[in-house]
C-alpha cells in the first residue's frame, strides 16, 4: 500500500548565524493518521525540528514536504493555514481571554462571533472527549486544562498535524491520561500527531513510529513497536554512555507491586536506577532538624505536621494542585499568608525567607527562570547571592575574588558545562542552570533542602547528577524535601514519602515499604486498601 | 573575570559617553565656524555643568529607582513642595530648620510612594503619577497659588550660601593622583594587579600636577553632584546593598527566596528618591530665592530622559548612575548648543526628542548583537552548541 505522507523532511539541516549547526540533514516522515514520537537529549535539534515543521525557521538546506508537495513555509501562519497546529512546551495563551476566546483567537474575520463558536467548541469538545467551561478566565485555569485549551486551539484550526513539545512535562498523572487519551481518539479519527517528549514510556505507548534525534542527525527512525526503553536510551546518548557500567538489576528490590506493574514512565530510569542505594530508613535516633507543627495557609495548606531527620531525604507526592509546592513554601516562609511553627535545630523560624536562609533552610523552587535566577546576573552573581555577606570584607563589601572562587568550585563540583563563571545563566540549559541553582545553597551553611520539581525540564544526565546531589545534601547531614510529580524518582531518592492530597498530609509510607502504584492511589485519594504496603 | 576595562570601554557599553563626546565636538566645530565664542570655553563647561547639576542629581536618584524595578514620577512635584516648604519657612525658622523640614517632607513622600506600591501593591506609575498631582496640589496650597520668596535678607544670604558661588580645588591633578594612589594602595594591599596600576597612574599625575597647574573651579551644586554621584555608584557598585538592588529590580522573586526583604530596599529606593528631590528642591530654591507654583513642572520626563539615554532599563536590574548624569549631561549640553549656536528654542524638542529615541534604539540593537556575541563565544568554549534563544526584550 502506498501512501503519501503527511509530512515529510528530507536532507533538513539548520545553521544560525551565530554559527551553531542545530540540524544536519535531518529526515522525517509522518503518515496520516499515525502518531510519530520525536525524542532526544537536550540539544539533539529537537526544537529547531519543530520550528522549521512549525514554519518559524526555515532550514538552510533540504526540502520540506507537506502531502506530498514541496512547501516553504516563511512564518508560522502559513504552515498553520496548511493544516500545522504546534503547540509549545510553554503553552502561549491570553491569559485574560476566555476559553472559548482563546480556543478560536487565530480565526479571521471581524466579529468574536460567540454563538456560532459556542456551536463550534461543543461540537470541538465532543471530537475531543473532555468538558472544559467555555467562559473560563484561561488565567485562572490549572496548567494542565491550559494544556487542553492549547489542544483544542489547535484543532479549532482544523490542524492535520499537530506538533506538540513535551505536552505533559508539566502535568499530573490524572491529566496526562486526558492528554493521552485525547492523541488516540484524535489519531483514529485521522490527525496525524508528532509528539516530542523526554518521557520515554509516553513515547512507547502512545506512538506508531519512533524517531531518535542526536547532534542534528536521526540515528534511528522505526516502528515503535520494535524499540523497548533500553533501546531509545541507546540510541538517545552516544554508545558509550549508555554502556558506562549503567546497573540493570536492584531497580525494582523492594518495590513489589510494580513488578507487573505497567510500563515505567520515566526518561532514563535506568540510568537512575543504577545508582539507586535502596533507600533505608535513617536510624530513629537521628536528631530531629526540621520540624513543623500546624501549617495552615489560604494558599492551599491545611494542618501539616511532619519531621525530617538529619540524613534524611523526605519525598512529598502529590498530583498538581494537591498543595505540594505550596507546602514547601509555606515551610520556607515565601507564603506570607501561612500560619503554623517551623523549627529548625529546635529553634524558631520567623515566616520569612530572610530568616529561614539564616536559619539554614535553602529553597530550589520549581520556576528556576521566574524564581531561582537573577536573569541580568552572570553565574558567580547567582551562586553567590544568599551568601552575599560571608562572602564579603565587614559583611558589606563583597569580594569578588571570593565570589569568583566559590563559582568555580561550583562549577566544578556539579559538573555545570558553561564557559566559565562570567556565562550568563540565560544561557545555560535547564540542566546547568538548575544546578546553578543548587550551587546558590551548596557552600553557605544550608541544612535543610527544599526541593520543587528538581528535575523539570532537565535532560537524563543531568537528572542523574541531580538526583546524586540529592543524596549527597543527605549524607552530609542535611534534611532534604523533595517535590516531584514523577514518583518513581521521589522513590529513587527518597528515605520517606509524604503522601498529600488537598493540602493534607494523607499517608507516609517508608519508601523502601512502598510504589509507584501505592503512592499514586494514596494521591488519588483511594486508600491502597488490601495493599500489603506495612511490608 | 574578563578584562574590565576594554569592557568597559566597548561601545556597547560607554555609548553614552561617545555620544556626548561626539556631540560636544560637533558643537565646538560648528561655532568655530559660526564665529561664535569657544564653545569649549572654562566658563562655558562650568556653566554647563552648573546647569546640568540640579537634573543630574535627581536623574541619580531616578536611576536607583529604575534600577529596583520601580518607576518615580513625583520627583520634581516633591522638590517643588520641599522648595515651597523651605522658602516659606527660613524667614522665621532659619536656614537649618526649614531643610530639615523640607527634606523631611521629601522622605515621608518617599515612604508614601514605596508604602503604597510594594505593601498595598499598586502599579509604580499608578502610585507616583497619583503622588505627582497631589504634591503638586500641596504646592498650591502652601503657595497659595502665588509665588513664594525668602524676603528676609538673613535668610536670603543664608539661602545663597548654600548654592551660589564656586570652589575651587588647587592642583586638581595632585588631588586626583592623591586618591588614585591611596585606592591603589588598598587594592595592592589585598594583591590585586589593578591595585598597583591605579597606585602608579596617580603617581604620575601627581608629578604633572606642578608643571601643568590644573585647578578645578564649580559651582557648588556640581560638587554636590560629583559627591552625590559618587558615593551612590559606589555603593551600588562595591557593596552588598548595591549588589542586592540590581537582584530585587532585575529579578524579585528570586530575590525573595534568597533570603533577600525585597520590601525593604523597593521602599528605600522611594525614600532615597524622595528625600534626594527635597534636596534637589532646597537647592532650587536657594537659586531663585522664590518658587511659583507651577516651577519645575515636567522635570520628571527630563529626569526620566536622562536616565534612559544612561542606558537605564525601565525594566529594572540594569544601569548605573554615571551614565545616567552623562544622560544629564547630554541634554544640557544640546541646550546650551542651541543657545550658542543662536538656533532659536523651536527646534529643540524635536532634535533631544530624536536623540532619547535614537539612543534608545542604539542600546536595543547594542545588547541583541552582544547577545549574539556571547553565545558565539560560549559556544566555542563550551565546544557545544548553545541554547537557542530568542532576542530579549526591547530596553532590556
Amino acid at each position: 500500500m502506498v501512501t503519501t505522507p503527511l509530512l515529510s523532511l528530507e536532507g533538513v539541516g539548520k545553521s544560525f548565524p551565530n554559527g551553531t549547526v542545530a540540524l544536519r540533514g535531518a529526515r522525517l516522515t509522518v503518515m496520516p493518521g499515525s502518531v510519530h514520537g520525536l525524542v532526544g537529549a537536550n540539544g539533539a535539534g529537537k526544537s529547531t525540528m519543530i520550528k522549521v515543521i512549525a514554519g518559524a525557521h526555515a532550514p538552510t538546506t533540504g526540502t520540506v514536504r507537506w502531502k506530498g508537495e514541496r512547501v516553504v513555509w516563511r512564518d508560522p501562519g502559513a504552515a498553520r493555514s496548511a493544516g500545522v497546529a504546534t503547540i509549545m512546551q510553554h503553552v502561549p495563551l491570553a491569559p485574560t481571554l476566555t476559553v472559548l476566546e482563546n480556543v478560536f483567537l487565530g480565526s479571521r474575520g471581524p466579529w468574536r462571533l460567540p454563538r456560532r463558536r459556542r456551536g463550534e467548541f461543543a461540537d470541538l469538545l465532543d471530537r475531543v472527549g473532555y468538558r472544559i467551561d467555555p467562559d473560563a478566565e484561561v488565567a485562572d485555569l490549572a496548567i494542565g486544562e491550559r494544556q487542553m485549551v492549547a489542544i483544542l486551539q489547535a484543532l479549532a484550526t482544523g490542524a492535520e498535524l499537530v506538533v506538540m513539545d513535551e505536552p505533559t512535562a508539566s502535568l499530573a498523572e490524572g491529566e496526562r491520561q486526558v492528554v493521552f487519551d485525547v492523541v488516540r481518539r484524535l489519531s483514529a479519527q485521522g490527525t496525524a500527531f508528532l509528539y516530542v517528549s523526554h518521557f520515554l514510556d509516553e513515547v512507547l505507548s502512545l506512538t506508531d513510529r519512533v524517531t531518535v534525534l542526536r547532534d542534528g542527525t536521526v540515528v534511528e527512525e522505526g516502528e515503535t513497536a520494535g524499540y523497548d526503553e533500553d533501546r531509545l536510551v541507546q540510541a538517545i546518548l552516544s554508545e558509550a554512555y549508555a554502556a558506562s557500567g549503567v546497573g540493570r538489576e536492584g531497580r525494582r528490590a523492594g518495590r513489589g507491586a510494580s513488578e507487573e506493574g505497567e510500563r515505567p514512565r520515566s526518561t532514563g530510569r535506568d540510568l537512575l536506577a543504577g545508582e539507586r542505594v535502596p533507600a533505608a530508613p535513617v536510624a530513629a535516633e537521628a536528631p530531629v532538624l526540621l520540624s513543623v507543627r500546624g501549617l495552615n495557609s489560604p494558599a492551599g495548606v491545611r494542618d501539616v505536621s511532619f519531621d525530617v531527620r538529619e540524613g534524611e531525604v523526605v519525598g512529598i507526592a502529590g498530583l498538581l494542585g494537591s498543595g505540594r509546592s505550596e507546602i514547601l513554601h509555606a515551610v520556607y516562609g515565601a507564603d506570607p499568608r501561612a500560619r503554623g511553627e517551623v523549627l529548625v535545630g529546635g529553634r524558631h523560624v520567623r515566616r520569612t525567607p530572610r530568616a529561614a536562609v539564616a536559619a539554614g533552610m535553602a529553597l530550589v523552587p520549581e520556576d528556576r527562570n521566574a524564581q531561582g535566577l537573577v536573569g541580568a546576573f552572570p553565574i558567580w552573581k547567582n551562586i553567590s547571592l544568599p551568601d552575599l555577606p560571608a562572602l564579603s570584607s565587614a559583611r558589606a563589601l563583597p569580594s569578588e575574588r571570593a565570589e569568583g572562587d566559590r563559582a568555580r568550585r561550583a562549577i566544578a563540583d556539579l559538573g555545570i558545562v558553561c564557559p566559565g563563571p562570567d556565562a550568563m545563566v540565560t544561557e545555560l540549559s535547564g540542566g546547568n542552570a538548575q544546578k546553578v541553582v543548587f550551587g546558590k545553597w551548596l557552600y553557605g551553611g544550608a541544612r535543610v533542602f527544599m526541593l520543587d520539581e528538581p528535575t523539570a525540564g532537565v535532560d537524563v544526565g543531568a537528572k542523574a547528577d541531580i538526583l546524586e546531589l540529592v543524596r549527597r545534601f543527605a549524607q552530609g547531614g542535611g534534611a532534604v524535601l523533595v517535590v516531584s510529580s514523577e514518583f518513581e524518582e521521589i522513590l529513587a531518592v527518597a528515605t520517606r514519602v509524604l503522601v498529600v492530597r488537598e493540602g493534607r498530609v494523607v499517608a507516609e509510607r517508608p519508601a523502601h515499604e512502598t510504589s509507584e502504584e501505592e503512592l499514586l492511589m494514596l494521591a488519588n485519594g483511594f486508600d491502597a486498601g488490601g495493599e500489603p504496603h506495612a511490608a | 573575570m574578563r578584562p574590565r576595562l576594554l569592557a568597559a570601554l566597548r561601545p556597547g557599553n560607554a555609548g553614552v559617553v561617545y555620544a556626548l563626546i561626539l556631540i560636544v565636538g560637533a558643537l565646538t566645530v560648528l561655532s568655530a565656524r559660526l564665529g561664535r565664542p569657544s564653545y569649549l570655553s572654562e566658563t562655558n563647561i562650568v556653566n554647563i555643568l552648573d546647569q546640568s547639576s540640579l537634573v543630574a542629581i535627581l536623574a541619580v536618584f531616578t536611576t536607583v529607582v529604575l534600577i529596583s524595578g520601580n518607576f518615580d514620577l513625583s520627583v520634581a512635584s516633591v522638590a517643588a513642595f520641599s522648595a515651597a516648604t523651605a522658602l516659606s519657612l527660613v524667614g522665621s525658622l532659619g536656614l537649618p530648620a526649614a531643610m530639615a523640614i523640607a527634606l523631611g517632607a521629601g522622605l515621608v513622600c518617599g515612604v508614601v510612594n514605596g508604602v503604597i506600591v510594594q505593601l498595598v501593591g499598586i502599579n509604580a506609575f499608578i502610585v507616583t503619577l497619583g503622588t505627582m498631582t497631589a504634591v503638586r496640589g500641596l504646592v498650591l496650597i502652601v503657595t497659595d497659588g502665588r509665588t513664594v520668596t525668602a524676603k528676609d535678607p538673613e535668610a536670603q544670604q543664608s539661602l545663597i550660601a548654600l548654592q551660589a558661588g564656586y570652589w575651587t580645588v588647587p592642583h586638581i591633578l595632585a588631588v586626583v593622583g592623591g586618591i588614585l594612589l591611596v585606592i591603589g594602595a588598598i587594592l595592592a594591599l589585598r594583591k590585586s594587579r589593578r591595585g598597583l596600576v591605579l597606585a602608579g597612574a596617580g603617581v604620575v599625575l601627581a608629578a604633572l600636577s606642578p608643571l601643568v597647574g590644573w585647578d578645578l573651579r564649580l559651582s557648588k551644586p556640581t560638587y554636590y553632584l560629583i559627591v552625590i554621584a559618587a558615593v551612590t555608584w559606589a555603593v551600588l557598585r562595591y557593596t552588598v546593598i548595591g549588589r542586592r538592588l540590581y537582584a530585587v529590580g532585575s529579578n524579585a522573586e528570586a530575590a525573595r527566596l534568597s533570603g533577600i526583604n525585597v520590601n525593604r530596599y523597593k521602599i528605600g529606593a522611594f525614600v532615597l528618591n524622595g528625600l534626594g528631590s527635597a534636596f534637589v528642591g532646597v537647592l532650587f530654591a536657594a537659586k531663585l530665592l522664590a518658587i511659583n507654583p507651577t516651577g519645575l513642572q515636567g522635570t520628571e520626563l527630563t529626569v526620566l530622559a536622562a536616565a534612559i539615554l544612561g542606558g537605564t532599563s525601565l525594566f529594572g536590574g540594569l544601569g548605573s548612575v554615571l551614565k545616567s548624569v552623562v544622560g544629564a549631561l547630554i541634554l544640557f549640553t544640546l541646550d546650551n548648543g542651541f543657545n550658542v549656536l543662536n538656533l532659536g528654542a523651536n527646534y529643540q524638542g524635536v532634535i533631544v526628542g530624536t536623540v532619547v529615541i535614537v539612543a534608545a534604539a542604539i542600546y536595543t540593537i547594542a545588547g541583541r548583537q552582544r547577545q549574539v556575541k556571547r553565545v558565539r563565544e560560549s559556544q566555542a568554549k563550551a565546544g557545544e552548541p548553545a541554547p537557542e534563544r530568542e532576542p530579549q526584550e526591547a530596553l532590556r
